[in-house]
């Protein structure tokens, strides 16, 4: 470095490759950060029970301590399918729902400029921000004077107008970057708006749709609050109240394994949601925080 | 006549679209919140066997002296601040790693969005595993490293209980900000820095004098996002911690939710929901102010 | 013109829909007939470990009552976990039980909110004097029955014969006594700690504190004026107490850590003089290096009070909104029959709520304490009967565990606590 002008080219490599480790050791740290704590849970949930209380700790196990009996249990002691099954239902329902009624919205907001489409929008940045306990009382209320208690309804419109705001922002955004002239010329042949709408812009609006819906069912499958409080049934149960019950069913021993294996059970549809829509769920978030 | 008629209809069609989401907006945040307010003013308690009785502003009262109250209040505080802290510099980390082209980055980027995408009460269960003062891996690891000589308890101690709970929120979260950030990097035109670096900068007076300031927008919106998330933090806390040991880490979104569900107090839950929101809002108003303080330097320097 | 249509065509829903009731009635009176003809099914739920343990319970009642369905609902086995399962259920209107399997503290709650049906007409003076005065009252609130006793559970003190013969002590009547007696010992290198309680925050150190509170003669809520006493001098004397065994380590410092389990597992170990806890630690302790070594008693107290047994236990009570009353009021009869109890108590070792059993022959063959036991339940304090009961308890809990832990000052918790109950309990009426 003190010599540098002599053998810039030379020194330049090595920046380069100095370069490079730095940016691979980051990689590698990324990866692990963020896979390390799925991983050790994935482990736990195929070891043998003296494995998992084992000190120090199994990191490698042999053949013979690995097991599927967790899996087992948790699908056969606990009614875990349906959980699932009230999961997807209800994350799909509340996501059709959302596109069926957030994205006509959005159009409006963004094309036919309404009066009071301002603070509409300004009503919708706001609420987005909006936690969940603050909702959960007068929603319970809600809950309670249509009678829809442990009803799928209970969470399904909940759910909806959640995720609305945000799948608002997003197909608006999407919306004001499409070309205009296209509806212009619809327009020309005849077409009247929601003729337009169905024929012309939905077809080109398929990928934000799927990107919103995607972010709306990923939001829905993992609320918890409003599935802990609205849904008391053990069939009606979504899977994050579920399987955060099994760590308080037995006083004397906590079933780490088989909560494991619920935990990893619960969370593979979700893994493989993001393995195949990475792109499209960056692109929603971006879209609904930055140019929101 | 005829545009004006056209114009109105267009209008019309526009409202009809628009009005089933708003329905929806108003019954699931609008009447929650008005109805918080209403209620707050009343007394709808297990004393009044949950006959609702007007008492003013008696809950606001009772808050001012309410010990639980202010200290859940400063648990929420702290463990905001200091998670939207770590999860900033982290998120920043990360969003720079990813933003440079390397082979194989698609898969990484989708890795570094999975603990966002998972059930936090699910992962909550993973992380109390992980901090398990017998059999938790960070335990295990600490001993092997040395830095302990026996094993310690984490979610029984309070401060302790407070830094899982950080860690556990960080992890979860903090992939939420690096996509935030990476598409404020991207748009960051690349000629800004060569320029800079014809001047001799270092890559850390480049980070310092053009990314960070450039990257300002986003990550006020990121904090914002994170604040908003972070104080009403409910599922993380309740699995991992419920509050404990001895109400150290019992945060506002527990104390609002016991308050109804357990104490059957619904109007001072209600007061509780109400103040909560005022500081969220105030939190908003500061935080747009400073979005459009920032739009405006960044403009300039442009 | 248009308006008579109109109206007319108002006038005519009102008949569809007449037809319409009249065929859901007559569905109604002779189809579900026919329904119920099939057995009613009785649904309640109960924490996991003990719904396994009243299998045998639950299978006798089905062939005595065939029409009747007893349906246990597994719960977790966390006390509050389930209190909160059976609060949501209510409060979301439509409750899936129809009978409330309570403890002791809930009574007033549920009573409160509405959601138990008052029993006091099905059951006779002279059938309810056979129970036990502390789970009886327990299960009433403003004088109106709500739930039927099942178990009952009491706070004791069990200490060590051996070492206070030695030592020519008599078991202690005072806490001055017991601090003293520890002290020697401790000082003797005979044991390692004098006296065990529960000071972790949870119900159990309220429960725990109830006595605290008699033995000093100190009060915490009054139910019937809802004056609050922690502030009062006994009640500071009594956390200033708790406080002192601490400081002269004639309790552990990580007794503020200790639940039920940490507690007894020190005793039967050896390593304290006494301990205060519930019945279950007696059949513990029979299978331990210190049988024979052990007697219990009721608590001590200080000068100025009496002694007082923190009163627990498990009821049934029927839900306000049930299908079934007739049925579900016939489960509770059998459970509180004395026969089943004794089955269940002979089984389990649970306590029986009705007062003959104590000195019921197969009973203290096998379980030779219970005439000692009665004495202490017969003395039996109960923590507030408050519809409030969570939020004052866990107030208490709170601060209590401030002053144990030297974050605040004994008195300086005792007054913050009572300044916030009373904000509470001040909405009441």
């Amino acid at each position: 470095m003190a010599v540098a002008p002599k053998q810039s080219a030379e020194g330049n490599a090595s920046k380069i490759s100095r370069k490079r480790v730095i940016l691979w050791v980051s990689i590698f740290l990324v990866v692990v950060f963020c896979l390390a704590p799925v991983l050790w849970q994935l482990l736990t949930s195929f070891k043998i029970n003296d494995a998992i209380s084992a000190v120090p700790n199994v990191y490698f196990p042999s053949f013979d301590q690995l097991t599927l009996n967790h899996y087992m249990a948790v699908f056969t002691g606990h009614p875990f399918a349906r959980y699932m099954f009230n999961s997807a239902f209800v994350a799909f329902c509340a996501t059709i729902l959302c596109l069926a009624t957030g994205a006509p919205a959005a159009y409006a907001l963004a094309r036919l400029r309404i009066p009071g489409h301002r603070i509409y929008v300004a009503g919708v940045l706001i609420v987005v921000l909006f936690p969940y306990v603050l909702l959960f009382l007068g929603l319970f209320e809600v809950v309670q004077a249509f009678g829809i208690g442990n009803n799928y309804l209970a969470l399904i419109i909940p759910y909806t107008g959640r995720n609305l705001p945000l799948t608002i922002l997003v197909m608006r955004s999407f919306f004001s970057q499409l070309p205009k002239d296209l509806e212009d010329s619809a327009k020309v042949d005849g077409y009247n708006t929601v003729q337009m709408l169905i024929r012309i812009v939905l077809p080109m609006t398929v990928p934000a749709l799927v990107t919103t819906g995607i972010l709306a069912f990923i939001f829905s499958w993992n609320e918890y609050i409003f599935a802990l409080t609205f849904v008391t049934r053990e069939t009606m149960k979504t899977l994050p109240v579920g399987i955060a019950q099994l760590g308080a069913q037995t006083v004397f021993e906590i079933p780490y394994g088989p909560i494991a294996a619920a935990t990893i059970a619960g969370t593979i549809p979700l893994i493989l949601l993001v393995l195949f829509f990475q792109r499209r769920i960056v692109q929603g978030l971006t879209a609904g925080a930055v140019k929101g | 006549m005829k545009p004006n008629t056209i114009r109105q209809r267009e209008q019309l069609t526009g409202w009809l679209l628009a009005l089933p989401a708003l329905l929806l907006l108003l019954l699931v945040f609008a009447y929650p919140i008005g109805r918080a307010f209403w209620l707050s003013l009343f007394t709808r308690n297990l004393g009044t066997e949950l006959q609702t009785v007007f008492n003013g502003l008696e809950n606001y009262a009772r808050m001012l002296g309410d010990g639980r109250f202010w200290s859940s209040l400063t648990h929420s505080t702290v463990f905001t601040a200091i998670s939207i802290s770590l999860e900033l510099a982290i998120g920043t980390g990360i969003a720079l790693t990813l933003n440079q082209a390397f082979r194989g980055r698609g898969l990484v980027r989708t890795v570094a969005i999975l603990p966002w995408a998972l059930p936090t009460a699910v992962m909550a269960l993973a992380w109390a595993w992980i901090f398990n003062d017998q059999y938790g891996i960070v335990n295990d690891l600490l001993l092997r490293v040395g830095l302990i000589d026996q094993s310690i308890t984490w979610l029984g101690d309070p401060v302790r209980a407070m830094l899982a709970l950080v860690v556990a929120d960080v992890w979860k979260t903090t992939p939420f900000i690096a996509v935030i950030l990476l598409a404020g990097l991207q748009a960051i035109p690349e000629d800004l820095y060569e320029a800079h670096s014809i001047d001799g900068a270092n890559p850390w007076q480049n980070f310092v004098k053009i990314t960070l300031p450039l990257l300002a927008p986003q990550m006020v919106i990121a904090v914002l996002f994170r604040f908003a998330q972070a104080f009403g933090a409910f599922e993380l806390i309740l699995v991992m911690t419920g509050g404990g040991p001895a109400g150290a880490t019992e945060m506002v979104s527990l104390y609002i939710y016991d308050t109804v569900m357990r104490y059957l107090d619904f109007g001072y839950g209600a007061a509780l929901i109400v103040v909560t929101f005022l500081i969220l809002i105030i939190a908003v108003a500061i935080a747009s102010f400073l979005i459009s303080k920032t739009r405006i330097d960044v403009t300039g320097e442009r | 013109m248009r308006i008579s249509k109109q109206l007319q065509s108002i006038k005519k829903i009102p008949r569809t829909l007449v037809a319409l009731i009249a065929s859901i009635a007559a569905a109604l009176f002779f189809i579900l007939p026919a329904l119920t003809q099939q057995p009613v099914t009785i649904k309640v739920l109960i924490q996991a470990l003990e719904a396994e343990q009243l299998q045998p319970i639950v299978e006798e009642f089905e062939k005595q009552n065939p029409d009747i369905n007893l349906d246990i609902i597994e719960a977790p086995n966390e006390t509050n976990q389930v209190e909160d399962l059976y609060t949501s259920a209510f409060l979301l209107g439509e409750s899936p039980y129809d009978l409330v399997y309570m403890d002791i503290v809930w009574v007033p709650k549920f009573a409160a909110a509405g959601w138990l049906m008052p029993l006091s007409d099905r059951v006779s003076q002279e059938e309810l004097e056979q129970f036990l005065n502390g789970d009886v009252n327990g299960g009433t609130y403003e004088g109106e029955l709500y739930r039927m006793p099942f178990r009952s559970d009491v706070g004791m003190l069990y200490y060590r014969t051996d070492w206070l013969k030695q030592a020519g002590y008599k078991p202690p009547e005072t806490f001055d006594d017991l601090v003293q007696i520890s002290q020697d010992l401790q000082s003797r290198d005979t044991v390692e700690w004098g006296y065990l309680w529960q000071g972790k925050q949870y119900e159990g150190l309220s429960a725990m504190f109830v006595e605290i509170l008699e033995g000093f003669g100190g009060f915490w809520v009054d139910p019937d004026t809802l004056k609050v006493g922690l502030d009062q001098p006994e009640a500071i004397q009594g956390a200033e107490f708790l406080r002192s065994l601490i400081k002269k380590n004639i309790s552990p410092p990580g007794i503020t850590t200790y639940a039920e389990p940490a507690t007894h597992r020190l005793f039967i170990n050896g390593e304290s003089v006494f301990l205060r806890n519930w019945p279950y630690v007696y059949g513990l302790a029979l299978d331990s290096p210190i049988e024979g070594e052990f007697a219990i008693k009721e608590m001590p107290h200080s000068r100025q009070g009496s002694s007082g047994a923190s009163q627990g236990g498990w009821g049934l009570g029927v839900s306000a909104n049930t299908n079934h009353p007739e049925e579900a009021w016939r489960v509770v009869e059998f459970l509180s029959k004395a026969e089943t109890q004794k089955e269940y108590s002979l089984r389990t070792g649970y306590l029986p709520s009705r007062r003959a059993l104590y000195t019921n022959p197969e009973l203290v063959a096998k379980y030779p304490y219970f005439p000692e036991l009665l004495k202490v339940i017969e003395n039996s304090v109960l923590r507030p009967p408050i519809a409030q009961y969570s939020q004052t308890s866990d107030i208490l809990q709170r601060y209590l565990s401030a002053a144990l832990t030297g974050t605040m000052s004994p008195e300086e918790a005792m007054n913050t606590a009572a300044r916030e109950t009373r904000a509470v309990l001040e909405q009441s009426k």
